[in-house]
């Protein structure tokens, strides 16, 4: 369905790409996990998709055509939900949905059922007379979706789309969301909760600095990502512990991400040998947070 | 597409109360204020100062002079120990002191020499109303010394009303026939005042539906710029259309019934009327777009707008009348696209114009409509910071 080539993009009087050479693809069905820190390159590569940017350098295809192709001909097979609460407070949610029905070039008896099925789906019928401004967080987030669902696109980005709501609405849009990939969609979704990505992506791409650093299903980048040790012991320092891996530095828990064809046994053989008290030990592979904090390296961005 | 996007600019400035004041209430306001503030303008109240006259001359000329005055101005107040101070004060708009010798003065046949009659106002007497005195002052005793001099013994003297100011008939002139006053001025120039603040709902629409996300929403679903500022421009064309109707409704019917003159609609030309009204609305509305696509938050909206609208009526004659600016100043206005509006209605309203007559203005509000129109599309084609 979606496909980007060695996508590129530099904004005027910068010196760093916000995006290089990215490479990804996101087949229908599919619901994609968008990881990446703030600065990354996300909302850069969201802008191409809707449409707001346009591409410097490589190349998106919607099933193998360009994209400006596919946008000229036919703008409704990709839809983006915004991380902003993109509609009109002072309109109620039925006539924000007419208004952007209307825009998507719904009308007479196919638009009227195409909001009837998007109220329906994100469960806004008792709202559906309430000014957009007067519903909670939650709410906000569904009447977004809703919208974005209007065209029945084919394609769908959604941008942090529970940030500030509570866990139920969470819980409902993410089934949402997991549903319309079940239905042949294809999804892209840009988060910052890692649980979320965890729990309905299919797929998992980690950008940082306009690159992609990893991407594959979750199971891949899980089972490809180095041995992780924990220790504590007293007496622990990087030198003793960077012969077996790349240390984190901790105050008591002392983390090592081993090298190719070191265990955990040789290196607890090894500081014993050396007269190390080790009390506690912890072993296995990184998490998804785990994964992204090694990749992006913990440091602190804008 | 474009229906479904006007009904949502009509329900958005139907649902903001702040916005629906400044493009109704406020002008409306600013008529009915300034029309019966300035009542007067075109009719100085000179027969309703009140005055004192100190009389040191008690000869008859003296007293006919007197009399004359009466006749025009009323009865004079008493006059105080204290009428230094009531003048000052303003509590006597004036006084005037006929000096001892007056009446040897008015029978002598030679031209005067020196002051007999001193006329002495208030410090904060309107400059017009203080001419217009000192002019009928000049003019009673000019035709009282005149008649004594050419007064021949034995005929009887003038019929009953009968004055040098009999030669002079002035009058202001129209041919449509409305009488000046306030209301015909001061209608036109808040209603244009009026419609160019649109600025004020469009641009702050704009500014939230950009940082909602609303427009690159719509821009993503397909809605080209063009359709999206034809959607703005139209509703807020027939909101000026509709203000234009209210505002002259008000000068017609309710201004009389709240004690001030009538707007004057008889005689005008129709057609002449509904262009200038066009062209002011298209200037109103492009000047609102091009506003609205330059400001980038709602602090600049809810500023730049009506800045730039009340400098423009400030150097736009709208405020304070062209008329009775310094010559300078008279030619800045020239420049200001209010006083073209303005001067394209009173054209029509106050001088019984036609279409051709307002062709100049028209012209330059619809070459000032496109100019703007086309910088709104540019700038919303501006890339976001």
């Amino acid at each position: 369905m979606l496909e980007l080539k060695d996508l590129g993009y530099r904004y005027p009087h910068t010196e760093r790409p916000a995006l290089a050479e990215v490479s990804l693809a996101v087949p229908r069905g599919c619901v994609m996990g968008l990881l990446g820190p703030n600065g990354a390159g996300k909302t850069t590569l969201i802008s191409h998709l809707s449409g707001a940017l346009a591409v410097q350098s490589g190349e998106i295809l919607i099933d193998g055509q360009p994209l400006q192709h596919v946008r000229a001909k036919a703008p409704t097979r990709i839809a983006v939900a915004p991380q902003e609460q993109a509609f009109y407070p002072m309109l109620t949610v039925a006539e924000n949905l007419a208004c952007f029905a209307a825009a998507g070039g719904l009308s007479g008896e196919r638009k009227k059922a195409r909001i009837e099925a998007c109220t329906s789906f994100s469960q806004l019928e008792q709202f559906a007379n309430v000014r957009a401004e007067r519903l909670s967080g939650g709410l906000k987030r569904r009447l977004n979706l809703a919208i974005a669902l209007l065209p029945e696109p084919e394609l769908m980005l959604f941008d942090e789309p529970t940030v500030g709501v509570d866990p139920q609405s969470r819980a409902f849009i993410l089934d949402a969301i997991k549903s319309l990939a079940q239905q042949g969609a294809a999804v892209i979704y840009a988060s910052h909760y890692m649980e979320e990505i965890e729990a309905i992506a299919d797929r998992v791409a980690i950008l940082d600095h306009g690159r992609v650093l990893r991407q594959g299903s979750l199971d891949e980048l899980l089972s490809r990502s180095a041995m992780l040790l924990t220790l504590a012991a007293d007496g622990l320092d990087e030198q003793k512990l960077s012969r077996f891996g790349t240390v984190e530095p901790g105050g008591v828990h002392w983390r090592v991400h081993l090298h190719e064809g070191i265990g955990p046994g040789l290196v607890l053989q090894a500081l014993e040998a050396e007269g190390m008290a080790v009390r506690h030990a912890e072993f296995g592979r990184h998490d998804l947070e785990q994964l992204f904090m090694a990749l992006t390296h913990r440091s602190l961005r804008d | 597409m474009l229906l479904a996007l006007i009904k949502k600019e009509l329900l958005a400035l139907a649902r903001d109360m702040h916005g629906l004041a400044a493009l109704f209430l406020m002008p409306m306001i600013f008529i009915v204020l300034m029309s019966l503030t300035l009542k007067d303008i075109y009719r100085p109240p000179l027969a309703e100062l009140s005055y004192a006259i100190d009389v040191r001359d008690n000869g008859t000329p003296a007293q006919w002079l007197l009399q004359v005055w009466r006749r025009s101005h009323g009865a004079p107040k008493p006059l105080d120990a204290n009428w230094e101070a009531q003048l000052r004060s303003g509590a006597l708009k004036y006084v005037i002191v006929l000096e001892p010798g007056l009446s040897a003065e008015l029978e002598s046949a030679a031209l005067s020499t020196k002051a007999q009659i001193r006329l002495l106002a208030e410090p904060g007497i309107d400059a017009n109303l203080f001419n217009a005195l000192r002019a009928e002052l000049v003019g009673a005793s000019g035709e009282l010394k005149a008649r004594l001099a050419l007064a021949v013994p034995g005929t009887s003297g003038p019929p009953p009303g009968a004055s040098i100011q009999a030669l002079v008939n002035a009058e202001r002139y129209s041919t449509a026939g409305s009488r000046p006053t306030s209301v015909q001025q001061n209608v036109p120039a808040w209603l244009v005042f009026g419609m160019f603040f649109v600025v004020a709902s469009l641009s702050s629409l704009f500014v939230q539906e950009r940082s909602s996300g609303a427009l690159g929403r719509l821009r993503s679903l397909g809605v080209s710029r063009l359709m999206l500022l034809v959607s703005k421009a139209l509703p807020y064309l027939g909101v000026n259309a509709l203000q234009a109707v209210l505002m002259l409704a008000a000068g017609i019917w309710l201004m009389p019934l709240i004690g001030g003159d009538a707007l004057s609609l008889s005689g005008i030309h129709w057609g002449a009327l509904l262009l200038a009204l066009a062209a002011v609305s298209l200037a109103a509305v492009s000047l609102s777009l091009a506003l609205a696509c330059l400001v980038r938050s709602h602090a600049q909206a809810a500023t730049v707008g009506p800045m730039v609208n009340v400098l423009m009526a400030a150097a736009g004659g709208i405020m304070v009348p062209k008329f009775v600016m310094p010559g300078f100043m008279q030619r800045l206005v020239e420049v200001s696209p209010m006083n073209w509006g303005l001067e394209a209605l009173l054209t029509v309203l106050l001088r019984g114009g036609g279409v051709a007559d307002t062709l100049p203005q028209v012209g330059r509000l619809v070459m000032f409509a496109a100019a703007m129109f086309v910088l709104a599309v540019f700038l919303f084609r501006r890339p976001a910071p």
